[in-house]
């Protein structure tokens, strides 16, 4: 029971430290094989994913280029934001030993599955996407 | 509740659930009471091969997260491109179990 009352701080810390890594490939230009992506959806059907074109997105957020960012893909934006808070958050809860960020999580996931909020944003993924195609990320 | 009822329950869902919850869901559910068995029988639980054959097609976009009630996690597999591809893969191997165990915290909720 204990694994699972803190699986969610293990998975994020887990997805942040693997996001930063990540980041500080592509910034030193590190690729392990050419011609190859992450994306599962290009590298199979040669058309970009709607969150393709995240980490462009946020390496010019870091330079201060924020309408470039929002041009590249505007989810860079939201994963950077999400990036940068959750690794705070995360100290925050286990230095004060409360469960904020979980019991946030379960409030959002509640909100989510709601049809008034869940629709618009299935559609703005769509628009997003069909964006992306047109850009050829 | 009738022994007979209880093993044609587990019979006709024992796909849905895990092979260990088996014995658990199995005497919970002879100790309670008749009047649980009208939700029990109409219950709808998440179908682990749907959310196989989802997670193989469409993956990366965490759609088949989505499907069995994890949102949280599916935004998160969306955001990253099915996670750097690599959990998406992970999640072929995985989702099954994943929709076992969401509908065991289903059922938990009736017997409990």
């Amino acid at each position: 029971m204990l694994f699972k009352n803190y699986r969610l701080y293990i998975i994020l810390s887990f997805a942040c430290i693997v996001g930063y890594v990540w980041l500080l490939l592509n910034l030193l230009h590190i690729r392990t094989v050419q011609g190859t992506h992450a994306c599962l959806i290009k590298t199979i059907m040669n058309i970009p994913c709607p969150s393709c074109g995240a980490t462009r997105s946020i390496l010019l957020l870091f330079q201060g280029e924020f309408l470039k960012a929002l041009m590249i893909n505007p989810i860079g934006i939201i994963v950077a934001g999400i990036m940068l808070i959750t690794p705070f958050w995360i100290c925050f809860d286990i230095l004060t030993k409360q469960k904020t960020l979980m019991n946030f999580y379960l409030q959002i996931e509640i909100y989510l599955k709601k049809a008034f909020i869940a629709i618009p944003l299935v559609i703005l993924i769509l628009l997003n996407w069909s964006w992306n195609i047109i850009k050829e990320l | 509740m009738d022994a007979q009822k209880v093993d044609m329950f587990i019979m006709t869902n024992s796909k849905y659930f895990e092979a260990y919850h088996l014995n658990t869901i199995r005497e919970r559910l002879l100790a309670i009471d008749d009047s649980k068995w009208a939700i029990l029988s109409t219950m709808q639980f998440h179908e682990p091969t749907t959310s196989l054959i989802v997670s193989i097609l469409a993956g990366s976009l965490g759609i088949d997260r989505f499907m069995i009630g994890d949102t949280g996690l599916g935004v998160g597999k969306l955001l990253t491109c099915g996670g750097l591809g690599i959990w998406a893969i992970i999640d072929w191997f995985m989702i099954q179990k994943a929709a076992r165990e969401k509908n065991m915290q289903k059922i938990q909720q009736i017997l409990y």
